[in-house]
């Protein structure tokens, strides 16, 4: 099992920016420094990944999709998952999460980026330009949720399977998850979707919420507060 | 001692490239690089990591399969693959796989020889042995499917062998029983429209089959009330309503339990029992005694939570159920788990569920076709004596066709058993006592082993014989009834990888012209496949474009007639009667006992979700989840840990009455404090899977001892007590 990270300092300047920059829905994109495609990205409606946690059974069918998907090296994977258990013996709780990127509106990782490898891709998820990347790292630094895995000649995180969503297919975590947990579409109709989800998981999860406030290109339906399952 | 590849070479004499190693590495660079601008074909297969062979569509890049996708017209994918069948395709380009036939020329050597070597050899020397000793000294193995069982039954049949067997003693053979005997078959439980299920260590999320998967996570959306019983809290017990932990081996005193409150408030369906099931008196007899204030000192769960269980799935029937689950629980894991799935079988008669929405259904599978008997005449099925004791009343007399590969093994060791032949099976290791089923293995004087990967059982077989993977051959059409059903078959993805390797069939065909036995093979693939296909509006070239399709099947809703002897539901058995078992469900311990020494634990093991058995750790993918999640230790509970001062991520020593392991431990609270688990997918002990060493560790199977239930035969997985020493 994968240990909680420590919150760290510049996930909560990334968060404190954004909210102070009056971030709603669908006015992210305005930070683009990768030219290149900024007028591409303008054309694409944005997408999300709604992902229901609370039901959710680790199987990773999602992961290996993902790996085959991008033919990229087993020991890199786009998604994981963080995870704690709660409670002692018998009454133990579970809880978990999908740890992946979030597709932040006005991702810092964009402007960071010295080389102008990251872009606002198809659906306006973050999408990274493999051949440019020159794996320097300043992603991660200023990521607020300390996603991108930095190899040797690249960075490695999740595009939302932009060469999928180009043929208007769906991306291919969400096209293999066996337990229906994953659901892709408009951003607006994943948004209404998850809050009415996280209503019905009330009865049984008192702090079930969706992680949504920034408008992710990730929504995480959660069975726990966002804190407990290190996220602000 | 651990043979590692290297020693084995050595001591084979053979140079690197005689097993067909592939010195040749493949640049990965340059076809990704190639690969980005080539053209994508797609055609449709079926998955081939675990036994549900579920569709798919494999994508070929550059002549190289790259991906697959679930196929959504097959009756177990929906359009669903799970991290096995991504991570299983690996197999196909496996540089360690089988490449010509070997022959043993010693205790570990190998020698590669010719197919026609190979072949004739096996004919004269399996022909020596049906000369000498008879038919009923020869068996073959196998996970059945489709191709597997039509060519080997007719083969054997052929030559009089009647013992063909399966993995199911090690698997579900104790849960298929108990249902034959009482409900005449396994229903297809309803998950979708039910209002509660009682899950008894099934675990969706660890033992996937991708379309049950869908029905629970329509359940767990749902409003659907799921309560788990399991040692630990599995995938599905943690997302579920309720987890309800029990001593491993003690379900039945609480099935029986909840049946005693189920009858005594009356909760049960009167009409279901008078009117559609006999030896009703006889069972309401039986469990009046089994008070849930007995069962929770058997159980360690509370009387009231038993009352509670009881009274949600009387009060929810006939849209309520308890789940005749798979291997978990009752499969083949202890001597009383014919007779818990008999008591599942009997609670769920209790609550008049059977046909009904909600409840469990006997879902019709589809038809097909078959060969015309005049032009290509099948063997008769002999009457010889099974090797495995199968229907005889004083060895296994209710054991069903799927045979007892642990027990030939015996008889291999005593020299009343020759011969045996598996295909894609790997009894050596996924039984229980890894000594027994080698000696006996080693002790035949002919056994054949087809496959593609040398895995345990190859490794002391006598021939191993290639076959190409299953993106490499097209199969039989197959037919998978449920609540969707399709007929399936496999097409042929890519060409052969490696020339010397051949499809089972092809295989069987040209062992038959040895054997002089072709006349029964005179036919192709194809011919079958367009018999197969007679009953449906398509033909087999347009079929193989879409691979597979579903079939409208309608759910016999209301049925009550059962294909038991009496056509009722059976709460009293005249077979068992008749056989000296007990005619109507009782209690009866585990092996193991209720109550444990001191310091003793009891063991459980279980799936995870992205292995199938030990067939999968050598597959670099999913190698690299059990390295990420640290996953493959023993599981043991907080509190005890911290008595014995064991921390997390702690060596232990494991102790049965086999052997001594040691292996690292995982400390967590979701275990019951009598238990210690341990997933079963590790303890590979051949020396050609490289990636598996890496997460090599103890596998279930080498702490049980040899033994096998006087029912159905079965393996008793479980049945053992462990011991555990901080290293």
């Amino acid at each position: 099992m994968r240990e909680n990270k420590e919150d760290n300092q510049s996930r909560r300047n990334f968060l404190k920016k954004t909210a102070a920059a009056g971030l709603t829905a669908l006015t992210a994109g305005t930070a683009l420094s990768g030219d290149k495609l900024l007028a591409e990205s303008n054309d694409t409606a944005k997408k999300a990944i709604l992902m229901d946690n609370s039901l959710c059974v680790e199987c990773q069918a999602c992961r290996v999709a993902c790996q085959n998907e991008h033919e990229i090296d087993v020991e890199y994977s786009f998604i994981k998952f963080l995870s704690r258990e709660k409670g002692e013996y018998p009454d133990v709780e579970y809880r978990l999460r999908r740890d992946s990127c979030m597709h932040c509106p006005d991702a810092p990782c964009i402007s960071a980026c010295p080389v102008d490898a990251l872009y606002e891709g198809e659906g306006q998820f973050t999408t990274i330009d493999a051949e440019e990347c020159i794996a320097c790292g300043r992603c991660l630094e200023v990521c607020p949720f300390e996603v991108p895995e930095i190899g040797e000649d690249r960075m490695y995180k999740c595009d939302a399977c932009q060469h999928l969503l180009a043929e208007d297919k769906e991306p291919a975590c969400v096209n293999t998850c066996i337990s229906y947990a994953l659901q892709f579409g408009d951003f607006e109709d994943m948004l209404e979707a998850g809050r009415e989800r996280v209503d019905q998981l009330k009865e049984s999860y008192p702090e079930a919420n969706l992680y949504a406030s920034y408008d992710f290109g990730l929504l995480l339906i959660l069975t726990d507060t966002p804190s407990e399952l290190n996220l602000v | 001692m651990k043979l590692t590849r290297r020693s084995f070479l050595k001591k084979s004499g053979l140079a690197a490239g005689a097993l067909g190693l592939s010195l040749q590495t493949f640049d990965f660079e340059d076809w990704s690089a190639r690969a980005q601008e080539a053209e994508v074909e797609k055609f449709p297969t079926q998955c081939n990591t675990c036994g549900t062979q579920c569709g798919a569509w494999a994508y070929v890049k550059n002549g190289r399969v790259w991906k697959v996708e679930g196929h959504e017209e097959h009756a177990r994918s929906l359009g669903k693959l799970c991290a096995r069948s991504h991570g299983g395709l690996r197999w196909v380009y496996d540089p360690d796989r089988i490449k010509q036939p070997l022959k043993r020329v010693g205790e570990k050597e190998f020698e590669p020889i010719s197919w026609e070597q190979a072949l004739t050899e096996i004919a004269d020397k399996l022909d020596d042995i049906l000369t000498e000793y008879g038919p009923g000294y020869v068996a073959y193995g196998h996970y059945p499917r489709a191709t597997g069982n039509f060519y080997s039954e007719r083969l054997m049949y052929a030559l009089g062998v009647s013992t063909l067997c399966t993995h199911a003693t090690s698997c579900n053979a104790a849960r298929n029983t108990g249902f034959l005997y009482s409900m005449g078959g396994v229903p297809d439980a309803d998950l979708s429209n039910t209002r509660y299920a009682l899950m008894i260590g099934r675990n969706h999320g660890g033992g996937i089959r991708t379309d049950q998967m869908k029905k629970m996570s329509e359940a767990l959306a749902g409003d659907a009330k799921i309560v788990c019983v399991d040692p630990r809290q599995n995938n599905i017990a943690r997302i579920a309503d309720d987890w309800v932990p029990i001593k491993p081996g003690t379900d039945l005193a609480m099935v029986l339990a909840i049946s005693n409150v189920i009858i005594e408030e009356e909760l049960y369906d009167k009409e279901f029992v008078e009117e559609h099931a006999v030896g009703f008196e006889q069972f309401a007899d039986r469990v009046e005694r089994v008070r849930p204030e007995w069962a929770e000192q058997v159980t360690d769960i509370p009387a009231d939570k038993i009352k509670e269980m009881a009274r949600e799935l009387g009060e929810n029937r006939p849209r309520s159920l308890v789940h005749p689950s798979w291997g978990g629980a009752f499969g083949a894991l202890y001597a009383n788990s014919e007779e818990t799935a008999r008591a599942v079988a009997c609670l769920n008669a209790l609550l008049g569920n059977i046909n009904e929405e909600g409840g469990l259904i006997f879902h019709p599978t589809p038809e097909l076709g078959s060969l015309d008997e005049d032009q290509y005449p099948a063997p008769e099925e002999p009457d010889t004596r099974r090797a495995d004791g199968v229907g005889v009343r004083d060895e296994y007399p209710l054991a069903g066709s799927f045979g007892l590969p642990h027990y030939l093994m015996e008889k291999a060791q005593e020299g009343e058993f020759k011969s045996m032949f598996i295909r894609h099976h790997n009894p050596v290791r996924n039984f229980p006592d890894y000594e027994h089923m080698a000696e006996g293995f080693r002790s035949l004087d002919l056994s054949v082993v087809f496959e593609i990967n040398m895995t345990e059982t190859a490794m002391l077989a006598d021939y191993v014989l290639p076959e190409c993977s299953f993106m490499e051959r097209e199969e039989l059409i197959e037919a998978s009834g449920g609540p969707h059903a399709s007929i399936s078959m496999r097409t042929q993805v890519i060409p052969k990888v490696y020339e010397e390797t051949k499809s089972f069939d092809e295989i069987i065909v040209e062992l038959a012209e040895k054997l002089d036995v072709g006349e029964y093979f005179n036919f192709t693939l194809d011919d079958v496949n367009r018999a197969r296909l007679e009953p449906y509006d398509i033909t087999l070239e347009e079929f193989k474009e879409i691979g597979s399709m579903m079939v409208d099947m309608e759910a016999p809703l209301g049925e009550k007639e059962l294909n038991t002897r009496s056509g009722d539901f059976e709460f009293y058995s005249e077979i068992y009667d008749h056989v000296g078992r007990p005619g109507v469900v009782g209690w009866q311990p585990p092996a193991i006992g209720v109550n444990l020494e001191e310091d003793e634990f009891r063991f459980a093991t279980g799936k995870e979700g992205f292995h199938s058995h030990t067939a999968t750790a050598n597959i670099p993918s999913l190698a690299q989840i059990t390295k990420d999640y640290d996953s493959n230790r023993l599981w043991i509970n907080t509190s005890v840990a911290e008595e014995r001062g064991i921390e997390d991520g702690d060596r232990v020593k494991l102790k049965s009455p086999v052997t001594t392991e040691e292996v690292r431990v995982k400390v967590t609270e979701q275990i019951h404090p009598e238990t210690v688990f341990m997933p079963s997918g590790y303890g590979n002990k051949t020396p050609f899977y490289e990636t598996a060493e890496e997460i090599d560790t103890v596998n279930p199977n080498d702490l049980v001892p040899y033994q096998t239930s006087n029912i159905a035969g079965h393996s008793m997985r479980q049945e053992t007590t462990v011991k555990i020493e901080k290293v």
